[in-house]
C-alpha cells in the first residue's frame, strides 16, 4: 500500500484494522505527515497512545520501524553514526604487515564499510521499498544539545559526516517523535514538525477503544470501565491513569471472568490503574466512605447504544 | 495580552486588507493574526501549512482546522487562542467561498451580510467587555483595601524594593545572575573527555591510538559534567504581596532569562503561567503583556487552590527529580489549609527541592504563624527571606552551599 496515495478516512481505517482507535483530527494530522513527509510532534498525558501510533502505522503500513529511545546523555555516536575504531585499527594492522600504501589506507578505512549505522543513518540510508518509519520517542528526555543533532536530520533529511561528506536520504523515513512534556521542546525543532496534543480519550472513545482491543468484553462492563476511569480522570490523584491503564484493568477483569463491576472487584484491581501507594489507599477510602459509589457513577453516564 | 472575542476581532480586521483570492494569501493573514495574538508562527510553517491545504478538502471545516492547527500551533497552550481566531477569521460565509477561490473581502456578498455579522460581533464584544468589567469589580474593589498593614517597622522593611532605582535595580540584577547559576549547577549523568577525569574512555582512547599507528599511548578519560537544574517559580501576586510587585516581575523576569528550563507562574485566587509571556528581550514588554492578561492580580490569595491547579495541570510534566521549586508568598492564605498542606506533600513527592521565599521573614518578630505558612513548613527544603538587595546576595551565598 502506498502510504501517498492514502486518503484521511483511509488513515483512519487501516489504523482500526490495528485496533487503534484514532479520532478525525489525528488521522489528519498523520494523513498530513505522510503525505508532506513532514515529521509529526505527538504530545499529551502519560498513557494516552502516542508512541503506538508509530508502531502501529509502521505494521499497517509494512514498513520498517526504526526506534531511538531517547535518555538523558545520548549522543551523537549512539543516535547518528559511529566509526568503527577496533576495524580500522585491524586494518591499519593488517597494511602495516604487508607495507602497504599509506595513502590508500587513509582513504580506505574512512568509507561506509567503516561507519557504524545509528537509527539516525540507518533511517535515513533505508533502501526498503516502503520508506522506514522512524520514532523518536520521548524526545524530551533527551538533552537540549541533542535536539541540534535531530535539526539538521529532520529539516533536509541528511547527515554530515565530516570525513565523508553529507549523506542524503534517498526516500524520506515517515518521522514520529513524542514527547511527555518534561521539557520545551525547542522552538526551531517544533517549526519542522506538524504538532499534535492526543488528550485523554471522552467516554465514547474509550468505550470503542475497549471493545475493539478487547470484543469478547460484557457491554454493560466496558460502559462502567469507561464511567469510572472518566470520573477517576476528574479527582485527585497523584498520576492519572491513561489509556494503557484502562486496557490492563479490561484485560485482567476479563481474565477474572467478571461480568460488572462492583465495590470489591474494582477495590481488588486497582493495582492495574493506579500505581502509588497513596492514590490506591485514597481510592478506598473513598470506597469505603461512600463517597465513592460505582453504582451512582454508571446511573450518571451517558447512555450507549450498543 | 488579554485574549478576548475583542481582541481576536481586532486582529482579525487589522490583518483583513492582507487576505485576498486563495489559499496562500489567506493563510497567511491568519498567521500573522496568530503572530499579532501573541502566538509564534514562522513563514516556513505558513507555507507549509498553506501547501498541506492541497491535500485535504478543504470545505470539511474539522479536517481543515486540523491541518492549520498541526502546521500553525505547536504548544497545546496556544489552542485556545487558535480556536477562538479559527472561529472568528474563518466565518461560515466567507469560509465557504474561500477554496472555490471567489472569495472577496471587499465584494457585495460580504457588503450585504456585514450589518447582521457586525450586529452579532458588536454584542459579543459588548457581552464579553460587560462580564470582564464585572469580574474586575471586586479586584478593584480589593485594590484599595486589601492591602493588610502590619507594624510600622515591617512596612519600613518593605518598602526597599518598592521604591527601587536604577543602582539597586543592576545590583538586583547581578543577585539574580548569582542565584541563578547557583540553583541551576548539578551534576549530569553524561560525561566529557577531560584531562583530569577519572574515567578511562576506551572509543575516545582508540581513536587517539590512530595518529600512533594503533599503540595505545595516550589514554583518554572522561569526567562528568556539569547538569543544569530546572527551575519552577511560583509566585504570589495578591494584595498583601503588592509592594513587591515590582521586584517580583524583575525577579521572575531575571531568573527567566538567565536560566533555561525555567517555568514561571503568578498566583493569587488562581493560578496562570507566564513563562511565555516573560520570554522576551525587554523588561518593558514584559511588563506589558503580563499586566494585560492576568486577572487576579493584586486579588485575594487561595495558596492551596492554586498549588491544587499547578499539581493537577503542570506537575506531572513540569516537576521532575531535578526540579527546583521555588516559592514566593508571605503566606497569607484565606483558603482551605489542609487542601493546602495535600499540595506542598505532592510538590515535596516530585520536586528535588522546595525553597520558600518570604519577605516577611525579615523582620525581627515575625514568626510564621499564620496557619498556611505553618501548614507548608514542614515540607520546605528552605524558609529564606527576600525582601532587599542584600537578602538576595544572602540568598545567592546559602543555595551555593547547598549545591556544593
Amino acid at each position: 500500500m502506498n502510504p501517498k496515495q492514502l486518503t484521511i478516512e483511509q488513515v483512519q481505517e487501516i489504523l482500526l484494522r490495528e485496533k487503534y482507535v484514532c479520532d478525525r483530527s489525528l488521522a489528519t494530522v498523520v494523513y498530513l505527515s505522510l503525505v508532506m513527509g513532514k515529521p509529526l510532534l505527538l504530545e499529551g498525558e502519560a498513557g494516552v497512545g502516542k508512541t503506538e501510533v508509530a508502531k502501529v502505522l509502521a505494521k499497517v503500513l509494512g514498513a520498517r520501524l526504526i526506534r531511538l529511545q531517547c535518555y538523558e546523555g545520548l549522543d551523537a555516536s549512539t543516535a547518528l553514526y559511529e566509526w568503527n575504531y577496533p576495524k580500522q585499527m585491524l586494518h591499519i594492522k593488517l597494511e602495516e604487515i604487508e607495507r602497504g600504501d599509506k595513502q590508500k589506507v587513509e582513504t580506505e578505512i574512512f568509507t561506509q564499510d567503516y561507519l557504524v549505522k545509528r537509527p539516525l543513518l540507518d533511517a535515513i540510508q533505508s533502501e526498503d521499498a516502503i520508506p522506514p518509519v522512524l520514532l523518536i520517542d520521548e524526545i524530551d528526555r533527551a538533552d537540549m544539545e541533542f535536539e541540534a543533532f535531530l535539526l539538521e536530520v529532520l529539516s533536509d533529511f541528511q547527515i554530515t559526516i565530516p570525513e565523508l561528506g553529507t549523506i542524503a536520504a534517498k526516500q524520506r523515513p515517515y518521522v514520529f517523535l513524542t514527547s511527555n512534556r518534561t521539557r520545551e521542546i525547542h522552538d526551531a525543532l517544533k517549526r519542522r514538525c506538524l504538532y499534535h496534543w492526543i488528550e485523554y480519550p471522552s467516554f465514547e472513545k474509550e468505550y470503542e477503544i475497549i471493545t475493539t482491543k478487547f470484543p469478547e468484553v460484557e457491554t454493560k462492563m466496558a460502559q462502567q470501565i469507561c464511567a469510572f476511569m472518566q470520573k477517576v480522570r476528574e479527582m485527585n490523584f497523584y498520576k492519572r491513569p491513561g489509556v494503557a491503564e484502562t486496557l490492563d484493568w479490561a484485560s485482567a477483569l476479563i481474565a477474572l471472568n467478571r461480568k460488572q463491576l462492583d465495590d470489591k472487584s474494582v477495590v481488588e484491581t486497582m493495582g492495574c490503574v493506579f500505581k502509588y501507594r497513596e492514590d490506591l489507599s485514597h481510592l478506598r477510602e473513598q470506597v469505603e466512605n461512600r463517597q465513592f459509589s460505582i453504582d451512582a457513577l454508571l446511573r450518571a453516564s451517558p447512555e450507549m447504544v450498543s | 495580552m488579554d485574549i478576548t472575542a475583542e481582541t481576536v476581532a481586532a486582529a482579525v480586521s487589522k490583518v483583513a486588507s492582507a487576505r485576498g483570492k486563495g489559499t496562500l494569501p489567506n493563510v497567511m493573514a491568519f498567521g500573522r493574526a496568530l503572530k499579532q495574538l501573541g502566538v509564534k508562527v514562522s513563514l516556513s510553517q505558513v507555507l507549509d501549512a498553506s501547501r498541506s491545504a492541497e491535500f485535504v478538502d478543504v470545505s470539511e471545516r474539522g479536517d481543515f482546522r486540523a491541518l492549520l492547527r498541526a502546521n500553525l500551533i505547536s504548544e497545546k497552550e496556544d489552542f485556545p487562542v487558535f480556536d477562538l481566531l479559527f472561529d472568528c477569521f474563518w466565518r461560515e460565509q466567507s469560509y465557504e467561498r474561500m477554496p472555490m477561490e471567489t472569495m472577496d473581502i471587499q465584494g457585495t456578498p460580504t457588503e450585504s451580510q456585514a450589518p447582521e455579522g457586525g450586529d452579532e460581533e458588536g454584542g459579543l464584544e459588548e457581552a464579553s467587555a460587560e462580564s470582564i468589567a464585572n469580574e474586575n469589580v471586586p479586584l478593584e474593589n480589593l485594590d484599595e483595601f486589601s492591602v493588610p498593614t502590619y507594624s510600622a517597622q515591617e512596612l519600613m522593611n518593605r518598602k526597599d524594593f518598592s521604591e527601587m532605582g536604577v543602582e539597586e535595580s543592576r545590583a538586583i540584577a547581578r543577585a539574580i545572575l548569582l542565584i541563578a547559576t547557583k540553583i541551576a549547577t548539578q551534576i549530569s549523568r553524561r560525561k566529557k573527555i577531560s584531562r583530569r577525569g577519572q574515567v578511562i574512555d576506551p572509543r575516545a582512547s582508540m581513536r587517539r591510538s590512530m595518529k600512533y599507528g594503533g599503540e595505545v599511548i595516550d589514554l583518554a578519560k572522561r569526567k562528568k559534567r556539569i547538569k543544569k537544574t530546572k527551575v519552577v517559580l511560583l509566585c504570589d501576586v495578591s494584595g498583601s504581596m503588592d509592594c513587591y510587585s515590582r521586584f517580583l516581575i524583575q525577579f521572575m523576569y531575571g531568573l527567566q532569562n538567565e536560566l533555561w528550563g525555567v517555568e514561571t507562574f503568578v498566583f493569587s485566587t488562581s493560578l496562570s503561567r507566564i513563562t511565555h509571556l516573560i520570554r522576551t528581550k525587554n523588561i518593558v514588554d514584559a511588563l506589558d503583556k503580563i499586566s494585560g492578561s492576568i486577572l487576579g492580580w493584586s486579588g485575594g490569595t487561595n495558596i492551596g487552590r492554586s498549588l491544587h491547579t499547578f499539581n493537577r495541570n503542570f506537575a506531572p510534566s513540569m516537576v521532575t527529580h531535578r526540579t527546583v521549586v521555588v516559592i514566593i508568598s508571605d503566606g497569607w492564605d484565606r483558603g482551605d489549609v489542609s487542601l493546602l498542606e495535600k499540595e506542598m506533600h505532592d510538590i515535596k513527592r516530585r520536586a528535588k527541592k522546595i525553597i520558600w521565599l518570604n519577605p516577611l521573614l525579615a523582620s525581627e518578630n515575625y514568626e510564621p504563624l499564620c496557619k498556611g505558612m505553618q501548614a507548608a513548613l514542614p515540607y520546605l527544603d528552605m524558609f529564606l527571606s527576600i525582601h532587599n538587595v542584600n537578602s538576595l546576595v544572602s540568598l545567592g551565598r546559602t543555595l551555593q552551599k547547598m549545591v556544593a
